[in-house]
């Protein structure tokens, strides 16, 4: 049976070792040798104890069998009706393997790659590890006002990684990530208060019941639908779905590698994930339950995201920013997976969101040692095919993932996702994916040409720093049998489907 | 419980790949015979599983495993009958005889060793293509087959390869995806259902007007593969700038694959769910691309002065050839009745299938010894070619056999399937109507485009093996300075090297005994039921 100590702990241990990541950095500057060692065992450390925890979450819930998802307030009482509580689902418990695994994978990289003996990098890696904390804490959140205080410390997080190193650029990108994080802030609380005032309750499960409640007065219900739509228009904002997507592509740019690879793996997740939760669980939009049929509208913006996303990373030049386009058209994918509202389509949004981050983080990664030696546009990377070639093949891995060649994870993604629109009916969703995904695949393969077939400008040959490379090829490694053996990560996502549909009975 | 015998064929190549590369890092050569002992073992391996084709009931050898059963349920289902297992008999042996080829031909290149990993790679997606039943499956191994194509051909390749790698992958790749759309319908219209046969008879009780759409997006994409026209803008590029094993192995093979998956999977599961009306009309048109095709492709042929460029439009009409006898196809299915292939209405089926045999084998051929005189010459324009029958007979040999099959000239390979195909064409005709018949006037065409073939396979042979060599010519008035110039720069040109004649004498006896003796292939062949369960 869980218990609220379960539910806490991870965020806890998060926590706690965020605070303790200073002092040990300044015990760890004193010693002469092995500083990177020592660092690393620490985090490893830290992210076993909060693997540990996590597995000890998904353990207690999965040990009855067909468990049924479970709302828990913070003194402990099982309910559905409190605000500030914590929820345990199938889905939730997805979500915070991924974040912990995903986060251990790019943490291991960020060592590798940030310098430990510059001053501000303890307060950096503490401010991933509560960032990890702070996103552990949103998707377990029961409701949405749990959820919109994990998410903004997420967000709050995200940003000072984002400006690390404090140059024009990066200040410039924080600060319009800053502003739309208000902006959508702002739409949020609007809503959240017109739901508060009207339901007097913000707990998922609740709001779900007060929208179908047959004492709710069509007046009512309509302004809580229209409350509903700014909120989720609040958190579209914050997922960069078109036309509010324009301050992503200079966060990821101008971010460093690490953070981009984090931001591009994990909070994009997040905000798919409340969506998620608002649109499917909450704004259920077919099915004896209906609220809103939500279907073609967000089948439209899904359209437009994964046309406009490919088509300017079609036109980028500089490649980290080519790569935040892609995180654009990614997002596209995901609301396609959304819009398909069947159980295929919550597998392959879930699906996508690991194979997503897993291939958006391994690109920034990659793209993160290349710019280290000055190399940032397409021309800069001619002939580095010959020059780094064990980089090399990450990033043909990286784009061929993207591209949803097989045996790559890509390719289930992307089969998931479209076969689950053909489902839906909205087929005409899936022939415009399809068709980016062509004009993907072009683009990626001018990068991998340009890699391979140009001779490079200079001739200096320059020495691969083997140690940074483990975690991108445990990232290339987890892609390949991903998408040789996906049934791994099916088995962990069967039950949310299983959940979703004894929801929404019509899938 | 059977024996593993197809998991072996497709685990064997995919296990080797790193040792492959090893072996490659210690001698080229290494790696190459250990990708061909690969092949030869795969080829003991599919023709182990003959005797139960030939002999059970069904005509059929399965074998499935567990792979994904949560969620899309899919199995990894492998299955070999007739038709399959002719082809991937054949594609094996080009993988052999490739592999052979390359000892010599890419001997001294740089990066040998990923060369033949990549190899290696290709044959694990060439043959797993012929051997699955399961939709997913088929699209893994199909487009496990463009990655390794890319890199052999960029990297290899001669003059623009990577553009011209380019161009082969988006393509294929842009026809797969509609192929993907196309299996995620079948998905929903099955309800969930991946395997070949099951989707088969799930499909008969699907609406007509979406599974005509799902037949078009299928064919669609396979078409692209086999670079009919108008979507053949890939193929004289990818297949002219390739290495001449990559070239056999794409010619031969790789785009034959396109035309075996339009008989399986769109004959084979999607047809005799849509209606008599649309299917008929569909097959019209698909004869029309059948002829236009081989017109094309033999039209460039002619006057083609690049000697893989001439081979490779040469392999575009061919397809024109198979596209023709593929819309002769299930027009037996017209009554919705399941058809043995040895009824007399099927005979068009089973040339069609036996051309892509014959056509692997002599265009494979073709490529090797171009790629040979390539070598030999290090000269590309057959104008400049010339008088080689003096100086290479053990090439010119294997090239005028290999331009003679291609042609349809008897007792060679081509013949006999070309030969099959219009037999069975005036079959069909017989049955839609006789005198008023469509296909009249595409089969009178294609025998007009046999005429052709011949032409430019003569051609062939005339300019660059028979006549005088261009340093043996007198020289004008004038001209001295120029010929004296080319007399000190002509090295001297031999035949080819041992490994190269090893390969092309497998292959130019293959030509030879399946001109004379295709029964085995045929029997094979002829065991296929289409349209219902068996």
């Amino acid at each position: 049976m869980v218990q609220i100590l379960d539910i806490i702990l991870p965020i806890f241990t998060l926590v706690i070792a965020a605070l303790l990541t200073i002092p040990v950095f300044r015990i760890i500057r004193k010693q002469g040798r092995h500083k990177t060692a020592l660092t690393m065992s620490w985090f490893l450390v830290v992210f076993l104890i909060a693997g540990v925890t996590v597995a000890n979450l998904a353990l207690t819930y999965f040990s009855t069998a067909n468990p049924a998802p479970l709302n828990l307030a913070l003194d402990g009482s099982a309910s559905t009706a409190v605000s500030s509580s914590f929820l345990v689902d199938a889905l939730s418990i997805y979500m915070a393997i991924i974040i912990v695994a995903v986060s251990a994978v790019v943490m291991v990289y960020s060592v590798f790659f940030v310098d430990s003996n510059e001053r501000p990098s303890d307060r950096y890696f503490a401010i991933m590890l509560i960032l990890t904390a702070a996103l552990l804490g949103a998707v377990l959140a029961g409701d949405l006002l749990t959820f919109f205080i994990f998410w903004e410390a997420a967000t709050a997080a995200a940003a000072f990684i984002m400006m690390y190193r404090k140059n024009a650029f990066s200040l410039n990108a924080t600060l319009k990530y800053l502003i739309m994080v208000i902006i959508a802030s702002a739409f949020v609380l609007f809503g959240l208060s017109i739901v508060y005032g009207i339901t007097g309750s913000l707990n998922y499960n609740a709001l779900r019941e007060a929208l179908n409640a047959s004492t709710l007065v069509a007046s009512d219900k309509n302004l809580l639908i229209i409350a509903f739509v700014f909120i989720a228009a609040g958190y579209a904002i914050e997922a960069a779905i078109v036309p509010f997507h324009f301050w992503l592509p200079d966060a990821y740019t101008a971010a460093p590698a690490p953070s981009a690879a984090f931001l591009s793996a994990l909070v994009d997740q997040g905000s798919y994930y409340i969506l998620i939760r608002i649109l499917l669980y909450i704004i259920i939009p077919t099915g004896p339950n209906q609220v809103l049929n939500w279907t073609l509208m967000l089948a439209f913006l899904a359209s437009m995201t994964m046309v406009i996303g490919n088509v300017f990373a079609l036109i980028q030049n500089d490649v980290k920013r080519l790569i935040a386009y892609i995180c654009v058209a990614d997002v596209g994918y995901n609301l396609v997976a959304i819009t398909s509202v069947t159980s295929l389509g919550l597998a392959g949004n879930l699906y996508f969101f690991l194979i997503g981050g897993l291939t958006t983080a391994l690109a920034f990664m990659v793209i993160g040692i290349i710019n280290n030696y000055g190399i940032r546009t397409l021309s800069d990377f001619a002939g580095i095919g010959k020059k780094m070639p064990l980089v090399s093949i990450a990033l043909v891995v990286a784009g061929l993932s993207f591209a949803g060649v097989p045996p790559l994870g890509g390719f289930i993604a992307k089969y998931l996702v479209f076969t689950a629109a053909i489902q839906a009916q909205l087929g005409w969703l899936a022939v415009i994916g399809v068709l980016t995904s062509i004009l993907q695949t072009a683009y990626i393969f001018r990068l991998i040409n340009v890699m391979y077939a140009k001779k490079p400008k200079d001739e200096t040959p320059i020495k691969e720093n083997k140690r940074i490379l483990i975690p991108v090829f445990i990232l290339v490694a987890a892609i390949f049998i991903l998408g040789l053996f996906p049934n791994i990560v099916l088995q962990l996502l069967q039950p949310a489907t299983q959940q979703l549909s004894a929801l929404i009975p019509a899938i | 419980m059977t024996l593993p015998i197809l998991l072996a064929v497709f685990a064997i190549p995919t296990i080797s790949i790193p040792f492959v590369y090893f072996a490659g890092k210690k001698s080229p050569k290494l790696a190459a015979m250990f990708v061909a002992l690969i092949a030869l073992i795969n080829i003991m391996l599919v023709l182990s599983t003959v005797p139960e084709i030939l002999n059970s009931t069904k005509h059929q050898y399965l074998e499935s495993y567990t792979w994904i059963p949560t969620i899309i349920n899919t199995r990894f289902s492998l299955f070999l009958d007739g038709i399959s297992a002719s082809i991937a008999l054949i594609s094996l042996v080009l993988i052999f005889v490739a592999a052979l080829f390359s000892v010599n031909y890419m001997a001294g290149k740089k990066n040998l060793p990923s060369y033949y990993a990549l190899l290696c790679m290709l044959s694990v997606g060439l043959v797993g293509v012929f051997l699955t039943s399961n939709l997913l499956l088929f699209y893994f191994c199909w487009e496990l087959m463009l990655v390794p194509a890319y890199f052999i051909v960029g990297e290899w390749g001669y003059r623009n390869s990577y553009k011209s790698a380019f161009k082969l992958f988006i393509f294929t790749h842009a026809g797969a995806v509609f192929v993907l759309l196309g299996i995620g319908a079948v998905y929903w219209l099955t309800n969930g259902q991946t395997d070949m046969i099951a989707a088969q008879t799930a499909l008969l009780t699907a609406s007509p007007e979406i599974v005509k759409w799902v037949l078009v997006a299928f064919t669609a994409g396979f078409a692209v593969k086999m670079a009919v026209f108008p979507v053949h803008l890939w193929l004289p590029d990818a297949h002219s700038e390739a290495p001449a094993p990559m070239s056999a192995l794409l010619s031969g093979v790789i785009i034959s694959a396109g035309a075996y998956a339009i008989i399986r999977i769109s004959f084979g599961v999607v047809f005799p769910s849509v209606g008599v009306a649309f299917g008929t009309s569909f097959l019209e048109a698909l004869a029309i691309v059948g002829v236009i095709t081989a017109f094309f492709g033999s039209f460039l042929a002619l006057v083609a002065t690049d000697i893989k460029r001439l081979i490779a439009y040469s392999s575009i009409a061919h397809m024109g050839y198979i596209m023709f006898g593929l819309s002769l196809f299930p027009v037996a299915l017209a009554d919705n009745n399941p058809v043995l292939l040895v009824t007399a209405s099927a005979i068009a089926v089973v040339g069609t299938v036996l051309h892509i045999v014959t056509h692997a084998v002599s265009k494979g051929l073709f490529f090797l010894t171009a790629g040979g005189v390539m070598h030999q010459t290090e000269e590309r324009d057959i104008n400049k070619m010339g008088g080689l029958a003096s100086k290479m007979p053990f090439a010119t040999v294997s090239g005028t056999i290999a331009a003679l099959s291609i042609a349809g000239a008897p007792p060679l390979a081509c013949f006999i399937s070309e030969f099959l195909i219009f037999v069975g064409a005036i079959q069909i005709i017989n049955i839609t109507g006789g005198l008023s018949s469509f296909y009249i006037i595409p089969t009178a065409l294609m025998l007009i485009a046999t005429v052709f073939s011949l032409a430019y396979s003569l051609r062939f042979i005339s300019k660059v093996f028979l006549g005088t060599s261009k340093d043996e010519a007198v020289p004008e008035e004038g001209h001295k300075d120029a010929t004296e110039h080319v007399k000190e720069e002509s090295h001297k040109i031999v035949d080819v090297p041992n490994y190269m004649k090893v390969s092309l004498a497998i292959l130019v006896v293959l030509v030879v005994l399946i001109g004379i003796y295709p029964t085995f292939f045929i029997n094979l062949i002829k065991t296929v039921t289409f349209g219902g369960l068996s």
